[in-house]
């Protein structure tokens, strides 16, 4: 596998090549960013590329053939919804594109892509499990989940054009555990959880270590098409909360969304809605198919992701 | 490394001691300080002990019989440590909650054995295998899934350890506070999905095709079967190879009899706005069902397993099918109702 590997900084990324360099140091990788972090120096090639940038479609093309690259693991989103909507997007969205374009030029046949299940949307009207057959419904509110659901569907355009290229996208569950930081972790993170007073919905995990493990697994095998990724088992938020021992503070979800609205513009550019709603409603997804056609086997189940990331948090706080 | 068993025994018991002794030396302190250690009455001899307001008062709930101590003790038992620790760690895949379940028990209990004093009829039609994937399909009454539960009680009486789940329609599914409640004793979201995942699973569900339409008819239309949805169950049943098993419930409607309903205030409110002899105007009063005696009659087994399954995708067969439950359930409902005397008893 000659791999190609965009967002050397995200969480899945800079995991992902530590795992393969461990298995083989001498495993070819090139790296497409702006700028190469300083723990791989010297350990992969690496390629200055601004996916947003306006022929940036020639200019990886032209790296893919340069390198020879077989595999493309696209992982250049970003963890926590970034402030700047436009240029979240730009990248998000208009840079999936450009990789794409240039993927579909140079004949590669295998591209993983890093979605989430949030994808799918809280909704009232949601199944206790959410297959990957089911519509991609998003958040109305929350501009990240809009970019990524926009990515999900030209990754689909692109494996309708190219009938022989394998087009993965994975679509964890909330990720969560000692090193990740996203939106979760962060939520959780606080002294006092806010919750919605008279919602206490199901909820599910992945652990960092298992997403690791499925995204190796979706480069290895043969296979298209999008999977959901979770850990087995569901638990309420409430009795989440309870095995962390933490507070909480219930709060009726139009207070809520009132109050904090003018606060949470200013810091996220999304009403809290685009966040608290995935509290609100259930959001769960069907992993099976992961689990029989990728051979995924996950070591967490749901709780032992959420003890593992509460017990490593109580332990940061004595260091 | 042998010789550290007994060395540590010794400090170990010291500490007991220490333990005991401080208890029994707390436990004097609060004798003499609030007087509680005589329970013979006291006499004019004993020194007056201090705090005489609270003396008092004690001296008075003791006059009744009572004993503060152990009515404090009773409440504090009663009360859970903090809210929610009734519960177990782990939840079955929808969320239902088995240490909880066992805490609201008597109290189902209650309700189907004294409140409503359920009649079962038909129990020979409970009889199958494990594992066997058995369809319940009812008729729906009142705002509250109080039948599904029932249904399910009932079920688990005459199968101990064969709980069905109960579907309960959207807009009911999603209310805030109801929802948890409801998923953590076993109640599901209807939709096709959700019912086809737990057959496959070999759980009994109990289905109300009626849906909203059977919850929302007012008590003049009572036991009067509503439209059976699209017949989404008999696809459902094809597919999963379920036996459907029809039920009628007589006496829910009595327990909520929804005399109007208020469209303005469903409008505004987004739920529905029942107005029944107790509700609105007894306020939390009203949310308690009138005492009718129900019967819950299962019927004749419907057996999908020697159909094709092609059949599911049918419109004629699963209109044909859909109706031909249907007829089943109101032939049952009218001999039950037409057999009951009362109401009431």
């Amino acid at each position: 596998m000659r791999l190609a590997v965009t967002g050397l900084g995200s969480f899945v990324g800079a995991r992902v090549i530590e795992a393969l360099l461990e298995a083989d140091p001498e495993q070819p990788i090139v790296g497409l960013d702006l700028e190469l972090p300083a723990s791989l120096e010297d350990r992969i090639a690496f390629r200055p590329v601004d996916l947003t940038g306006p022929a940036a479609d020639a200019r990886i093309a032209e790296i893919l053939r340069e390198q020879r690259s077989d595999t493309v693991l696209h992982t250049a989103f970003f963890g926590t919804p970034h402030r700047d909507v436009e240029y979240a997007h730009e990248l998000e969205v208009v840079g999936s594109l450009h990789l794409l374009n240039a993927i579909g030029a140079t004949g590669i046949e295998k591209l993983v892509v890093m979605s989430s299940a949030e994808v799918y949307g809280p909704h009232p009207d949601n199944p206790n499990f959410l297959t990957e057959q089911h519509a991609l419904r998003g958040h109305p509110d929350a501009h990240s989940v809009r970019d990524r659901v926009e990515v999900e569907r030209l990754v689909r355009l692109f494996a309708a054009r190219h009938p022989r290229a394998r087009a993965v996208t994975l679509r964890p569950a909330a990720v969560v555990g000692p090193s990740i930081r996203n939106r979760f972790t962060r939520h959780f993170d606080a002294k006092r959880v806010t919750t919605l007073l008279g919602y206490d919905p199901l909820m599910q995990f992945l652990h960092e270590d298992d997403l690791i493990d499925a995204v190796l697994l979706a480069l290895d095998r043969d296979l298209g098409g999008p999977f959901n990724l979770s850990g087995s088992g569901v638990l309420p938020l409430s009795t989440l909360l309870r095995l962390a021992g933490k507070r909480n503070w219930p709060c009726p979800h139009p207070l809520l969304y009132t109050l904090r609205y003018l606060d949470s513009v200013g810091r996220s550019a999304d009403p809290p809605q685009a966040f608290y709603d995935y509290l609100r409603f259930l959001w769960v997804v069907d992993g099976s198919r992961a689990v029989r056609e990728l051979g995924f086997s996950p070591l967490y189940t749901s709780k032992e992701a959420w003890m593992s990331f509460v017990v490593s948090r109580k332990l940061e706080a004595y260091v | 490394m042998k010789g550290g068993a007994p060395a540590n025994a010794t400090p170990e018991r010291n500490e007991f001691e220490e333990l005991r002794n401080s208890i029994s030396a707390l436990r004097e302190e609060l004798e003499t300080r609030f007087d509680l250690g005589s329970r013979v009455p006291r006499n004019a001899a004993s020194p007056p002990p201090s705090g005489a307001a609270a003396r008092d008062r004690v001296s008075e709930l003791e006059g009744l019989g009572l004993d503060p101590i152990e009515l404090f003790e009773r409440a504090r038992r009663w009360m859970p440590q903090r809210w929610g620790a009734a519960r177990s760690a782990e939840v079955d895949e929808f969320g239902l909650d088995p240490v909880h379940l066992e805490r609201v028990r008597p109290l189902l209990d209650f309700l189907f054995e004294r409140w409503w004093r359920v009649q079962v009829a038909g129990a020979e039609n409970l009889e199958s295998a494990d594992g066997e994937r058995l369809l319940f399909v009812s008729n729906r009454s009142g705002i509250l899934p109080y039948d599904g539960l029932m249904i399910a009680h009932a079920v688990e009486r005459h199968h101990p350890g064969r709980r069905p789940r109960f579907l309960v329609a959207d807009w009911l599914a999603t209310l805030p506070f109801l929802q948890p409640g409801l998923a953590r004793i076993g109640g599901i979201r209807a939709c096709t999905e959700n019912a086809e995942r737990l057959l496959l699973r070999g759980e009994a569900v109990v289905a109300f095709p009626e849906g909203r339409k059977g919850a929302l008819k007012l008590y003049r239309d009572r036991y009067r079967l509503q439209r059976f949805g699209r017949g989404g169950f008999v696809s459902l049943a094809v597919r999963s190879r379920a036996k459907v098993i029809p039920v009628a419930v007589v006496g829910a409607e009595e327990a909520h009899p929804m005399l109007l309903r208020l469209d303005l205030a469903t409008r505004l409110l987004g739920v529905p706005f029942p107005v029944t002899p107790t509700f609105p105007h007894l306020g939390p009063l009203g949310l308690v069902p009138l005492p009718a005696r129900w019967r819950i009659r299962f019927g004749e087994p419907v057996h999908f397993d020697r159909v094709e399954s092609q059949r599911a995708d049918d419109p004629l067969y699963v209109s044909r099918a859909r109706e031909q439950i249907r007829g089943k359930i109101q032939s049952l409902l009218d001999a039950e109702v037409y057999a009951r005397g009362s109401v009431w008893r």
